[in-house]
């Protein structure tokens, strides 16, 4: 029928029977099913990369913290020992210094004992 | 399929079941979107791809379709786009390829409509190609190209109009060639 003689609902209808859907191509699942089998292997693969890289990264960042802490370990204990070091002179000068007053107070004793005599 | 597909019973809409269940919708709004078949069948893989991506998004078998029709749109409209980027000249290619693997089943005057709809603007053609291949109705292609409903039936009654008048001055010719 010729379009300028169609009204509008035959007009409509002759495009809907043309707009039928069209059967896909047989070949259309077999490329999808292919192609979403190699897209999972490449995920698959990416995902276990990522994975690698993830714990390799957690390995690293482990194994820096322990130099960190061993180094701030390290630090210190040598502060303690140099501490621990300055207590132990402080403590032998104090000592020495205590021996001298000692033997200055025996000496002193000693003359006024010797002064008490010679006086009597 | 709606009743096995419930949440809780099965997390994920089974892929084969989907894409066998729309391929042909799928397969038949990109060729009628850019007009030939080669495209077409790139772009169905594409949002089928796509389609697997998203699959836990996927909420009913209503929305996959919606969804499904929604993306092959999009994506058909890209690659036409793509391919006037490129220099491709969309009409020539249309006329060649198109008309003359327009549907088999249908009569030359069906052919020839479906050849003259591809020369429409793209938006148009989009309207068009949902309300009379998907049989939607105006408000469901406004959700599908989230576009304001005034807009699509405007398209549509401009895009029916700029066909009808094409028809009627190729089939001049049509008649005179046959």
């Amino acid at each position: 029928m010729p379009f300028e003689s169609m009204d509008e609902f035959e007009f409509e209808r002759e495009l809907r029977q043309s707009l039928e859907r069209q059967p896909a191509p047989l070949s259309l699942k077999r490329k999808v099913m292919d192609r979403r089998q190699q897209r999972r292997g490449q995920l698959q693969f990416r995902r276990s990369a990522t994975q690698h890289r993830t714990r390799m990264i957690w390995l690293e960042r482990i194994a820096a913290s322990l130099v960190v802490a061993g180094v701030a370990g390290s630090a210190v204990v040598g502060h303690y020992a140099v501490e621990h070091r300055k207590g132990e002179e402080a403590k032998q000068q104090v000592f020495t210094a205590l021996r001298i007053t000692n033997h200055a107070f025996r000496v002193m004793n000693a003359q006024l004992q010797r002064q008490n005599k010679d006086s009597q | 399929m709606a009743n096995d597909w419930q949440p809780g019973f099965e997390p994920l809409p089974d892929f084969e079941r989907l894409f066998n269940e729309h391929q042909s919708m799928v397969f038949s709004l990109a060729l009628r979107m850019t007009g030939d078949r080669g495209l077409a069948e790139e772009i169905a893989q594409d949002v089928f791809l796509a389609l697997d991506e998203n699959l836990s998004k996927i909420e009913s078998p209503e929305h996959a379709r919606f969804w499904l029709r929604r993306v092959v749109i999009s994506r058909s409209t890209d690659a036409l786009r793509r391919r006037r980027a490129r220099g491709f000249g969309q009409c020539v290619e249309i006329d060649e390829n198109h008309g003359a693997q327009a549907e088999e089943r249908s009569s030359p005057l069906g052919s020839r409509v479906v050849a003259l709809l591809a020369t429409l603007p793209e938006a148009h053609r989009a309207a068009i190609i949902l309300r009379y291949q998907e049989d939607l109705t105006p408000e469901e292609i406004a959700a599908t190209l989230g576009a304001p409903l005034a807009t699509v039936k405007s398209h549509l009654q401009r895009g029916l109009k700029m066909l009808r008048t094409k028809a009627e001055s190729q089939l001049k010719e049509y008649i005179r060639a046959v």
